[in-house]
């Protein structure tokens, strides 16, 4: 009996011990929730990635997010998309709108879209213009060149699946990068307010730095 | 008598050999790509299959061996506990998604899968009424409580796989445990009545 006692602890520690590996120490169940936690503790630097859409021709994405003082809120989106990115679409209105009152410049919004099959120039611009989007705050975009494409959603764990109806599911959020190109922090996609406070804070300390 | 051994011998070769055709078939990267297209099928098609698996293999190992393991398993308890927790743990939403994108996690989630399978065919026959009922008492709710939840939940658990996906399978665990408890208990009572009739 000692050696089934010895056999069945051993088993155990092992079990907890996997199951504190892959909840992170039991902080995280889905891979949605570890990978806001990862990014908290490890900012990730976006790839080289060339941003196309209105107003912007071949704009790498590091540059076009750089800068002393500056913090970025970024959505993944597809224009087609009926639901989530409505939601989406709605709240950055209403940031850009909170935006708008402020007299420096340093948050700046981008909506990505992850379909550049079907996100051409025009449905961007339909997009932006749907939405009243002032291209001085609020930049629309894809990634035209396919590996760049994955190579981004790669690194940011924006996980695509087809629904099953024509379009997208797709784990929507806020993404927000710093003004080295890091994405720095992730909060729901309701959470605006959150995101605009913390986009608005790292912005104020980078600018102080 | 020799030509019979042998015989005996040479059939139970050939089922080695299926055994193992098959785990390795559902080890395929196309077989994998199939059984993980839905949340439903990685956790009702590949997993079972897995561990049933795992039972067919164990049962071709030396009896040499499997006795000499068997001494650290008595009354199946090790064996028991330790499917119990791999299934527990084979439950958390992130380790489907992790699966899908990380070789290290899903390799040893097809070698915890059919470990857990053998583990349970050398230990639920040792075990008695009394250690299975303390393993089902832990894996079935547990599993009731992971599939209401995956049932109830607004929000997608797993980023690789959709809503409707997840609640179904949700549904079906719950019916799973159901039909399971039922079973078991069914096995007992007449096992009882068998008792006292003789």
């Amino acid at each position: 009996m000692l050696r089934t006692a010895l056999s069945t602890l051993a088993l155990a520690l092992l079990g907890w011990w996997s199951a504190a590996w892959i909840t992170r120490d039991f902080h995280a169940w889905t891979a949605e929730g570890a990978r806001r936690l990862i990014v908290i503790e490890q900012p990730v630097a976006v790839p080289k990635v060339a941003l196309a859409g209105p107003g912007l021709v071949d704009a790498d994405l590091h540059t076009w997010l750089n800068g002393a003082g500056r913090a970025t809120i970024v959505d993944f989106v597809y224009t087609r998309c009926p639901t989530v990115c409505t939601t989406l679409g709605s709240g950055f209105q209403q940031l850009q709108h909170a935006l708008a009152k402020e007299t420096t410049d340093g948050v700046k919004l981008l909506s990505i879209s992850f379909d550049p099959a079907h996100d051409d120039a025009s449905s961007l611009q339909r997009y932006a213009a749907q939405w009243r989007a002032d291209p001085n705050r609020w930049a629309i975009a894809t990634v035209r060149d396919a590996d760049q494409l994955q190579g981004l959603l790669k690194a940011f764990q924006v996980v695509v699946i087809d629904d099953g109806r024509g379009g997208y599911e797709h784990n929507a959020a806020l993404l927000v990068l710093d003004g080295r190109g890091r994405l720095v922090r992730i909060f729901d996609d309701t959470e605006f307010e959150l995101a605009l406070n913390y986009a608005r804070s790292i912005a104020q300390r980078e600018a102080g730095e | 008598m020799i030509s019979m051994r042998r015989a005996g011998s040479r059939s139970a070769t050939w089922r080695t050999a299926a055994v193992l055709l098959l785990l390795s078939l559902m080890l395929l990267p196309p077989v994998r790509r199939m059984t993980e297209s839905s949340m439903t099928a990685h956790m009702l098609i590949q997993y079972p299959c897995l561990m049933l698996l795992g039972a067919l293999l164990v049962q071709e190992l030396p009896a040499r061996w499997v006795s000499a393991a068997q001494r650290w398993n008595e009354l199946g308890i090790a064996g028991l506990v330790g499917s119990a927790l791999t299934l527990a743990v084979l439950m958390v939403p992130r380790v489907l998604d992790l699966a899908l994108v990380d070789a290290r996690v899903e390799a040893l989630k097809l070698i915890a899968l059919v470990a857990s399978g053998a583990a349970l065919r050398l230990s639920w026959q040792r075990a008695g009424v009394v250690v299975q009922a303390f393993f089902l008492g832990n894996l079935l709710p547990m599993t009731t409580v992971v599939g209401t939840l995956y049932q109830d939940s607004a929000a997608r658990v797993c980023n690789a796989y959709r809503l409707d996906d997840q609640q179904a399978l949700g549904l079906a665990m719950v019916l799973i445990t159901i039909v399971t408890a039922a079973l078991w208990l069914l096995h007992v009572a007449t096992r009882r009545t068998g008792n006292d009739a003789t």
